[in-house]
């Protein structure tokens, strides 16, 4: 360390040192100018001074002592640090004596904080937060949006982000500047029926994931108890093995060593499980309910049976994340893939339709920054996000806006002995320090008060946002505040501190002298009266604009809700079953199904039941090209996509969507009658425009195959989607269970297989029947006990759910918009109570003259009441013409 | 009446160690006195405002001081130059030097020079 550095820090510990010492130093001082002045007189005397004029001559040398005090002061200690002590040892004495003050302010900014914050813990586990894995920094991962979960044939329009296992192979086999390249599920895993070879517990659904063998390694995590999946698991014909949950080990096994070891059936294939994953482990995607199992890839043929993608080059259904080495840029690698890509696509050039060789130039891959694993759950949740930290802010600054009220006022309070400690010498940026001490404390104090209710409040919410499913693990986020929660709640008081300290601070510099002499308290000028007025006006607008949004929010919510969907909420139950877990064949499904409907239909209340791929609104549907009999091949940039399901006969009438032309599915459509369709209105549209659709002929695999299906019906639009909730409902056909589709490659017919497992039964009630949940249990278990029933609940419910965050978002912006205003009207109030008060006296003087009691209260009141109502009004002017808040846009645009 | 200047900020401390380098240990007085006759009472100081330098001095470790006794018997604080306050003292007289001669040259300078 060179001269003056060194210099600089002796000084320092020297001045701390000395800050301890206080005592002994003024006493040295005094001591040194005692002497000194001794000498300077014994010197003038020798010059021949009289002793009275040779001291006074002294003293005039020496200069003024109280300053040469106050210099000697400022170098000897830490006067920065003994003001400060100082100044928080006052203001905790000012806020004792004023405890109702204190608890108002305290209370007010912990709402304010507490709210931010508990925003704030949201945002940074969905939006900010990386993965629990070693150096989530070198992780990348293939797409730059986030694509689920199966997606089939060549051809993947802007961007090449999930892959099959053959394309995943060439990748992880090329691609040298990954250290590890691996593969899993994409869309975060799915069920399967789990059951614990010994101990006789019953079959159970629980989330698994594929994985390839080097998922752990990639991630660098490794095993809480036992050991994780390794590369030597993950080869046809391997032992089958899984790695299980933390969550799930601790909960249902009360982490029993002996799981470890133990045999699980997956959909009735036995797998022993080798390892318990680390605590903070819940996969490479944060959803609501992770995987609770990992598995190899190479056993998903043996779980899946005829659902099996894995040998399929064309079945895109792996997500990729990669380590890179160190050294090599994520651009270099990016590079490199999409030429692997382009050969990958050359080799399977034969299978390709026509499209997907005209777009082949067009196929691109990006790479993004994989640290946070595959961000589902933030593109889904960052307009919602965005507006509650917009709306939170409002809160905070309506907070910070009420408490500087009360400052001020408080500060009006102490006007005189302000003024008084100026007369006496006090320095303006003292005062100021004062005035922020004790709002920083306050706010400090708000903050700590604030971090309960910021763990209530996410509690809440997450409770609220995110329904606990019984059986299914939660969100992996954690109510309690992590460190980055702790700084930032600190931050935001000491802002906020100084936010609403600096306008009290600033007026309490500027208090004259002079008030002191005169007596503050015996003006009529009614100083200050300004900032406090526009500080209350401020408030009403902001919490005006949250209720309107609020408002918004709400109507908004309530169109989405009460639209017409095109099918009947009332009387109707959707039970979700998982037939894959029951491992049957898809030949045997359409007589289970049967038996399926003719248990239920037994059931007392029960009027009809029908089975479909997925009821209307529960958020997945499947999708394929519609290829119509004699309109020509669409071209590469045509979009010719529509949805579809399955359905069981008698399915439109449970459902209570009508037919509007033609038959709806029925008996008569059985496995070896003419395969038909019934397509809803937007098909017609689209594909018919002004023809009749009925008897005319669709395929779903090219142009050659287009006499597939021959429409026999038009249903009436329905909404089944949950995207786009705000756009008009798109096209969809309906096909008949029991007909099997065979397609000229023997690959899409084994694909087409896994269209046939049906996951929800609808109920249509009989009116003023009931059904309970253990008698549809009890119902399907007398068909086979092996078919899981995941969910039971009202159609209705199942729409509401879809609603949820919605719903949360409007409520929250309600809750929020009246919070604010109740915080408003206080300071309304506070700013009227004080004016009256500091003019009780030019009050008093007025009626001894003779002005009635009416007429001095009704005085003031007027003349304020009209000028405050006038900033108002213009502000909810100004308001109401910004009503595009980003609050009702975003619902828009989300509409999930 | 003669003129007199204002110390120079930073130069005060540099003229203390410059007398405590010349003198050997000094009080307070002593060092004021030393000062104004050094400048030929050129400079006026408060002479309160040697303290508070003095002290920054022997925060810093260029001076120390201790107790002794004053000429007339009474006690008084000492101050003596230390190690570094003579290395300190040394690098700010060569700085001191550098300048004046800059300066010195830019005087001295006259139009036919630059010519």
């Amino acid at each position: 360390m060179s001269g003056p550095e060194m210099r600089t820090l002796r000084r320092f510990f020297k001045r701390l040192v000395a800050w301890a010492n206080t005592q002994q130093d003024e006493e040295r001082l005094r001591a040194e100018i005692e002497e000194h002045l001794a000498l300077q007189t014994a010197e003038n005397l020798r010059a021949g001074l009289s002793p009275v004029e040779a001291r006074r001559q002294a003293v005039l040398k020496f200069g003024a002592v109280e300053a040469m005090r106050e210099g000697y002061r400022d170098q000897r200690g830490l006067p920065f640090m003994e003001a400060s002590i100082q100044d928080t040892r006052h203001a905790l004495r000012r806020l004792r004596n004023a405890p109702a003050f204190t608890i108002t302010t305290v209370l007010t900014l912990a709402l304010g904080i507490g709210a931010t914050t508990s925003i704030f813990t949201l945002v940074h586990a969905v939006l900010l937060k990386s993965l629990a894995v070693a150096n989530p920094g070198q992780l990348y991962r293939l797409g730059k949006e986030v694509h689920c979960c199966v997606f089939s044939g060549y051809d993947q329009g802007k961007e090449f982000s999930i892959v099959s296992y053959d394309l995943y192979k060439y990748f992880r086999d090329n691609t040298k500047g990954f250290a590890e390249l691996a593969a899993f599920q994409a869309g975060g895993g799915s069920l399967f029926g789990v059951k614990r070879s010994s101990g006789g517990e019953a079959t159970r659904s629980y989330r698994g994931e594929f994985v390839s063998g080097n998922y752990f390694a990639m991630f660098g995590v490794n095993a809480f108890a036992g050991r994780m999946l390794s590369a030597s698991d993950d080869q046809p014909g391997a032992q089958p093995v899984t790695v299980m949950s933390h969550r799930l080990w601790q909960q249902k096994y009360g982490s029993e060593p002996s799981v470890i070891g133990s045999v699980f059936n997956f959909n009735g294939k036995p797998f022993t499980v080798v390892g318990i994953a680390p605590p903070g482990f819940f996969g490479d995607t944060l959803v609501d309910s992770p995987p609770d199992f990992f598995l190899p890839l190479a056993a998903e043929p043996l779980v899946q049976g005829d659902n099996t993608l894995l040998h399929s080059p064309n079945a895109h259904w792996l997500d990729l994340i990669g380590r890179i080495r160190p050294g090599e840029t994520s651009a270099s690698i990016e590079a490199q893939m999409r030429v692997e890509l382009r050969q990958w696509l050359l080799s399977h050039w034969g299978e390709m339709d026509n499209n997907a060789r005209a777009n082949l130039p067009r196929q691109t891959l990006y790479l993004s920054p994989g640290g946070a694993g595959i961000t589902s759950m933030r593109e889904r949740y960052e307009h919602w996000l965005h507006i509650l930290i917009l709306v939170s802010g409002f809160v905070l600054l309506i907070v910070c806006a009420n408490v500087a009220n009360l400052l001020l006022v408080r500060g009006m309070q102490r006007r005189q002995q302000t003024s008084l400690s100026m007369a006496l010498g006090a320095r303006p940026s003292r005062l100021v320090r004062q005035v922020l001490t004790e709002s920083i404390l306050l706010s400090l104090l708000g903050g700590a008060a604030g971090l309960a209710i910021a763990f209530a409040g996410t509690r809440l919410i997450l409770h609220f946002a995110f329904p606990a499913v019984s059986g299914m693990p939660g969100i992996p986020i954690s109510a309690s505040p992590s460190l980055p929660v702790l700084l930032f709640a600190f931050c935001v008081s000491l802002i906020t501190g100084v936010a609403f300290g600096i306008a009290p601070a600033w007026i309490a510099a500027r208090v004259d002298p002079m008030e002191a002499l005169r007596g503050a308290n015996r003006s009529t000028a009614r100083t200050g009266s300004l900032p406090r007025k526009a500080l209350v006006v401020v408030q009403t607008a902001l919490s005006l604009v949250l209720l309107s949004a609020a408002g918004l929010l709400t109507a908004a919510l309530r169109n989405l809700e009460n639209q017409n969907f095109g099918f009947d909420q009332d009387r109707r139950i959707v039970v979700n079953i998982e037939p894959q877990v029951a491992s049957y064949r898809a030949e045997q499904l359409s007589s289970i199904y049967r038996r399926v409907r003719d248990s239920m239909s037994g059931m007392p209340g029960v009027a009809e039941v029908a089975l479909c791929s997925y009821s209307p609104l529960k958020g997945d549907s499947w999708g394929d090209g519609v290829f119509v009999d004699g309109h020509p091949a669409p071209g590469p940039k045509e979009d010719n996509s529509s949805s579809f399901e399955r359905v069981t006969a008698g399915y439109f009438h449970v459902i209570g969507t009508p037919i509007v032309k033609g038959r709806a599915i029925s008996e008569q459509d059985t496995e070896t009658s003419q395969h038909v369709a019934v397509i809803n209105e937007a098909f017609a549209k689209k594909f018919f425009k002004n023809e009749n659709p009925i008897g005319k002929h669709f395929g779903r695999s090219g142009i050659g195959a287009s006499r597939q299906y021959e429409i026999v019906g038009i249903a009436k639009d329905a909404r089944y989607l949950t995207y786009n909730l705000g756009q008009p409902i798109g096209p969809f056909f309906f096909l008949p269970e029991p007909q099997h589709d065979v397609f000229s490659n023997p690959e899409f017919t084994k694909g087409d297989l896994g269209t046939h497992f049906l996951g929800d039964i609808v109920v249509a009630m009989k009116p003023g029947g009931s059904l309970s949940e253990a008698n549809v249990r009890r119902a399907i278990a007398a068909v086979d006990p092996n078919i899981p029933v995941i969910l039971v609940r009202s159609l209705r419910d199942q729409i509401a759910s879809q609603f949820t965050q919605q719903r949360l978002i409007a409520r929250l912006t309600s809750f929020f918009g009246i919070l604010s205003l109740v915080l408003a009207s206080i300071g309304l109030y506070g700013v009227t109570a004080y004016n009256a008060g500091r003019r009780t006296g030019e009050i008093g003087v007025r009626m001894a003259l003779g002005a009635n009691r009416w007429r001095c209260s009704g005085a003031d009141t007027p003349r304020r009441v009209r000028a405050d109502s006038l900033w108002i009004i213009g502000w909810i002017a100004i308001d109401v013409r910004r009503r595009a808040i980003p609050g009702q846009s975003a619902l828009r645009h989300e509409s999930i | 009446m003669k003129e007199k200047t204002d110390v120079l900020q930073g130069t005060l401390a540099l003229m203390v160690l410059k007398t405590l380098d010349v003198l050997g240990p000094l009080h307070g007085y002593g060092v004021a006195r030393r000062i104004e006759q050094i400048s030929g009472d050129l400079l006026t100081v408060n002479q309160g405002t040697l303290y508070p330098v003095l002290l920054k001095l022997e925060q810093e470790g260029s001076i120390a001081s201790e107790w002794g006794a004053s000429e007339n018997n009474r006690k008084a604080r000492f101050y003596r130059l230390t190690r570094d306050g003579r290395k300190r003292l040394q690098a700010e007289t060569r700085g001191w030097e550098q300048t004046a001669a800059i300066i010195g040259r830019f005087f001295a300078v006259k139009v036919e020079d630059l010519k």
